[in-house]
């Protein structure tokens, strides 16, 4: 993905923190792209509300074939997290063996480098890591 | 509604080195017109998909560029775009505008040229039929999302990757006796559980080829078709369209089975046919899920059951209903904006009585074509019928 300079100012820095969107309306938590209107009731007034950060993987996959952004990651596992607050989120769970994921695994939110740029911009956003007991993010 | 099939055409579907974007055009687009009987200068309207042409060939305008080297200019000419879909809305379009009234002779060319890219930049533009700059922002591929809906399927329906297999495996077996197919080898269960790891859990034999190919159709106003009785009397019937989940995260099964189901039900009450009275179906199965996902949706089994005709037979060629006698997306393979055209292309050839040995199914009067398109964001049906 080749972006300008003023396109990466507004894509890079809401992908830097994670958060979800209340509606005013129904009270649907959902992704941070869902900004025009609730996708459960149609209800136009959203408002951003920080995650704590930990919730269980309650879908993934194994990539072994990259878009180029991605490459020198793979094979890399990238799933559906279903946050704590509820909001299911799509993102990579990184520094695990293969093995190691399941259904159901709990993982952490850590904020890491996502991807390279063509031209050697450098995108950092919520990745996440097993929510192991006692362990570092 | 009936809309009359005066022409048909499309290219092999290969790679094709020696062919550009426009090669492809020309060559589906004259095979049909010829196969009309008509000259470019019979034709009123073109409409022309085509996804990526930005993307994979560095131009754009495609519809334009179609009208010149096609020869049909001064008629109106647009380029076509809704993801996967595309194909299938451009036939949308043209058989809108016979229906309409306004036009007696149009033509629908499908066609894309994604072999010019390495496999990683193809898959980057593909991604982009998607929400690239948030959803897809995180290491999501097609096949990857894919993978995401078969692991929910397997789930819910508490399905093994054998039980899937069935599908590539029926696939293949046609798709070794087409021609024009891409993929030209059969396999087994055995053969496609070891096929390499795509995205989990969806393997090689699971995943459709990118493909260069084109496909064209020269539609025309029923009574210019009636009065040609020496000419094969194949009609579009119906023709309904829908759009659908544009995000992975929130495409539940029952968002993806409504998405082919909702347009179904409208197309089956236009044509004055039901599912059972179907018999030939080409529907979208770029990865493999798709297709039982497909034959819930259109009614031909309950949810869950989609998987089963592939295994026992009743989607084989003398089944209840003949599935993807092409070879589907798996082995034609998948020349995105040609797909939906394609399709027509093969269920007409089917109710002419003209498909290649080995896949015509025995007096097939009665075909469907479903398209899809985007994570879960296209739906499209066409049903064509043969008269007498
Ligand atoms: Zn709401």
């Amino acid at each position: 993905m080749t972006v300008s300079a003023i396109e990466f100012s507004r894509l890079g820095p809401p992908k830097l923190r994670l958060y979800a969107m209340r509606c005013g309306s129904c009270n649907t938590l959902q992704p941070w792209w869902e900004k025009f209107h609730c996708y459960a009731c149609g209800a136009e007034r959203l408002t951003e509300e920080e995650l704590a950060g930990t919730g269980e993987l309650t879908n993934y996959t194994v990539v072994y074939y990259p878009p180029r952004d991605f490459l020198g990651q793979e094979p890399y596992v990238v799933g559906h997290i279903t946050m704590d607050e509820g909001v299911v989120l799509p993102a990579p769970v990184v520094d695990t063996a293969l093995e190691d994921v399941q259904l159901g695994t709990r993982v952490k939110a850590t904020l890491r480098r996502m991807k390279l740029g063509h031209e050697g911009d450098v995108y950092y956003s919520q990745k996440f890591v097993l929510d192991t007991p006692g362990a570092e993010a | 509604m009936r809309v009359g099939v005066l022409g048909i055409g499309k290219t092999p579907h290969k790679i094709q080195h020696n062919k550009s974007l426009r090669d492809l055009i020309v060559e589906a687009g004259r095979t049909a017109i010829s196969d009309a009987g008509v000259s470019p200068s019979d034709i009123q309207m073109l409409y022309v998909g085509n996804v990526g042409s930005v993307g994979f060939n560095y131009e754009n305008s495609t519809g334009l560029m179609a009208a010149h080297h096609l020869g049909v200019v001064p008629a109106g000419a647009v380029r076509v775009e809704a993801a996967c879909g595309t194909g299938a809305w451009a036939l949308h379009l043209g058989v809108v505008a016979i229906a309409s009234g306004l036009y007696d002779t149009v033509m629908v060319v499908g066609a894309e040229k994604m072999n010019d890219l390495a496999t990683v930049e193809g898959t980057s533009v593909i991604a982009q039929a998607a929400d690239s700059k948030e959803e897809y922002f995180s290491g999501l591929t097609f096949p990857s999302g894919v993978a995401l809906t078969a692991r929910k399927y397997m789930q819910t329906y508490g399905l093994t990757e054998e039980d899937l297999a069935h599908t590539s495996v029926k696939n293949h077996h046609y798709g070794a006796r087409n021609p024009y197919a891409h993929l030209r080898f059969e396999c087994t269960v055995e053969e496609v559980m070891r096929s390499a790891k795509v995205a989990d859990p969806l393997k090689l034999y699971e995943v459709c080829p990118m493909t260069d190919a084109g496909s064209a159709l020269v539609l025309c106003r029923e009574e210019i078709l009636k009065d040609q009785p020496d000419k094969p009397q194949v009609y579009i019937t119906a023709t309904a369209m829908a759009s659908g989940t544009w995000y992975a995260v929130s495409d539940g099964l029952e968002d993806a089975h409504k998405l082919f189901a909702e347009p179904a039900a409208k197309a089956y009450a236009m044509a004055g046919v039901s599912a059972g009275d179907i018999d030939v179906a080409e529907i979208y199965n770029s990865f493999a899920i798709q297709e039982p996902l497909g034959i819930e949706g259109l009614g031909f089994a309950e949810q869950g059951k989609g998987w089963e005709g592939a295994a026992d037979g009743s989607t084989w060629i003398d089944g209840k209903v003949a599935v993807n006698l092409s070879g589907g997306l798996l082995c034609k393979g998948h020349p995105l904006g040609a797909t939906g055209s394609s399709q027509a292309v093969d269920i007409i050839e089917q109710l002419r009585g003209t498909a290649p040995e080995g896949i015509q199914r025995k007096d097939a009067a009665i075909g469907i074509s479903a398209c899809r398109g985007g994570p879960g964001a296209v739906g499209a049906i066409h049903i064509y019928q043969r008269e007498g």
